[in-house]
């Protein structure tokens, strides 16, 4: 595996995460991490989405009309999240429930159409595919981390299963709530910064 | 090639909307039947589940099959009833044939309007416990459920709710807390005052018994006021829609 590739595929977990250094889809971010089951699932769907539409939007790059590629990108974007949706629907029925709308709500989420835009529309399809992945495994770490301590200071519990509540621990109503999220992320952003020094403004 | 020129843009643009609203129809005929079918073993576990046969985990975990058949083992007759109370259509049993939560939104609109003819489902069990659905508005979407009344059909023995997008942990509660829907039992609707059922705020101080309260009171759901007076609504409005079928 070259270096380029290489890059592609480990920066977006990391060093350039779409969540904590490009503060995109910060929305579904508060949305989805109440509980760890939703969080999984959520990030297993956005990874597809991201990596099945820069794909398709890289095969398609020679061809797309400039001046309306952003509509062709939607397109593309929308088609990939109904067909999850629908997957999820007749497959695993109860998750589809739990996450409804922010399932479709991926559409929305700036990660796909911004690594579209950033990367898709100037790379070949291997590695848009893997940029898209990456992309969708940054965000999902992210949504993970914070589901983790939302549902285990919120709920006492991890993937529904007693962990806090079972030594007596009294649920905190704060966690569960948005803002919450919002700290936890905000002391995500700060660990990162304090480790990467490139990335704090002189 | 010019990408740019306008005849292809629109050529262009028209022949990818073809293609994709093909694949999803492809999609959407392919996965339907399933769907329907998951929607349909989902409503009737939580019938079930509002009937206390068991809980609702262990119906997800049975799968839609043994739900469906346990349906049809164990239910007497399924029919609609009309504002009077008078039977207007039966459900087929052999088919598992129930109303779904679209339907139920349907009917909705028909209990507030008085010039219409709901037509109410009506699910009674050969155990002589019979079930009756609510539907209405939590905060963030609809919420809905079903009430299990006992022979008499006075007596609550169990209920189940389910909801959209209510907050998880707090108005979420009214479906994840089973302690919510088991206050519900042992209680009895009050046909003849004011509010039939009522969700009612610090009704059951700390350490105190919650059988204190009046038989049509049930506590609400601490930092969801806004789902309990939904769900109060709901549970309110169907049950005054059944009231020939359950205040006889």
């Amino acid at each position: 595996m070259n270096a380029k590739l290489k890059e592609t595929i480990l920066n977006p977990i990391f060093k350039g995460n779409p969540i904590t250094v490009l503060v995109l889809g910060i929305c579904s971010a508060l949305a989805v991490t109440v509980e760890m089951k939703g969080a999984c699932v959520m990030a297993l769907s956005v990874i597809i989405v991201t990596g099945m539409s820069s794909l398709v939007c890289s095969l398609l790059r020679k061809t797309i009309p400039n001046r309306v590629r952003i509509i062709i990108q939607l397109v593309v974007v929308a088609l990939m999240v109904i067909l999850v949706d629908q997957v999820l629907k007749a497959f695993a029925y109860g998750i589809d429930k739990q996450l409804s709308v922010y399932i479709g709500l991926i559409i929305t989420n700036c990660i796909v159409m911004g690594r579209i835009e950033a990367f898709a529309l100037m790379n070949k399809p291997i590695p848009s595919l893997l940029d898209g992945i990456s992309n969708g495994a940054g965000y999902g770490l992210i949504l993970i981390v914070v589901a983790f301590f939302r549902e285990l200071l919120g709920s006492g519990t991890l993937f529904g299963l007693p962990v806090l509540s079972a030594l007596g621990y009294t649920n905190n109503g704060l966690v569960i709530l948005p803002p919450m999220a919002l700290i936890i992320l905000g002391c995500i952003v700060w660990v990162q910064r304090a480790i990467q020094k490139d990335l704090q403004e002189k | 090639m010019n990408t740019n020129s306008n005849i292809y843009t629109v050529i262009y643009t028209s022949v990818v909307c073809v293609l994709v609203a093909a694949i999803l129809a492809f999609v959407s005929q392919a996965l339907g039947p399933r769907q329907q079918a998951n929607e349909k073993a989902e409503t009737i576990s939580q019938i079930l589940t509002a009937a206390r046969f068991a809980e609702k985990a262990e119906w997800d975990s049975r799968g839609n099959d043994a739900v469906l058949s346990f349906y049809k083992e164990n239910i007497d007759s399924a029919y609609t009833i009309d504002a009077t109370g008078t039977c207007n259509g039966t459900l087929n049993v052999e088919d598992a044939e129930i109303v779904t939560v679209s339907g139920l939104k349907k009917q909705n609109y028909l209990i507030k309007d008085a010039a219409a003819a709901p037509a109410l489902p009506v699910y009674k069990f050969k155990n002589g416990v019979t079930v009756v659905p609510i539907y209405g508005a939590g905060l963030w979407g609809p919420v809905w459920g079903y009430i299990a009344f006992d022979k008499d059909l006075k007596t609550i023995v169990g209920a189940y709710f389910d909801h959209e997008s209510e907050t998880p942990g707090l108005g979420g509660k009214i479906k994840d807390d089973p302690s919510f829907r088991e206050s519900f039992e042992d209680n009895q609707p009050d046909f003849s005052s004011e509010n039939i059922f009522e969700i009612v705020k610090g009704g059951a101080p700390k350490g105190e018994d919650k059988k204190d309260l009046a038989d049509n009171k049930i506590d609400a759901i601490t930092g969801a006021t806004m789902t309990s007076k939904g769900l109060d609504e709901a549970i309110n409005t169907w049950l005054n829609a059944y009231k020939p079928l359950l205040n006889r």
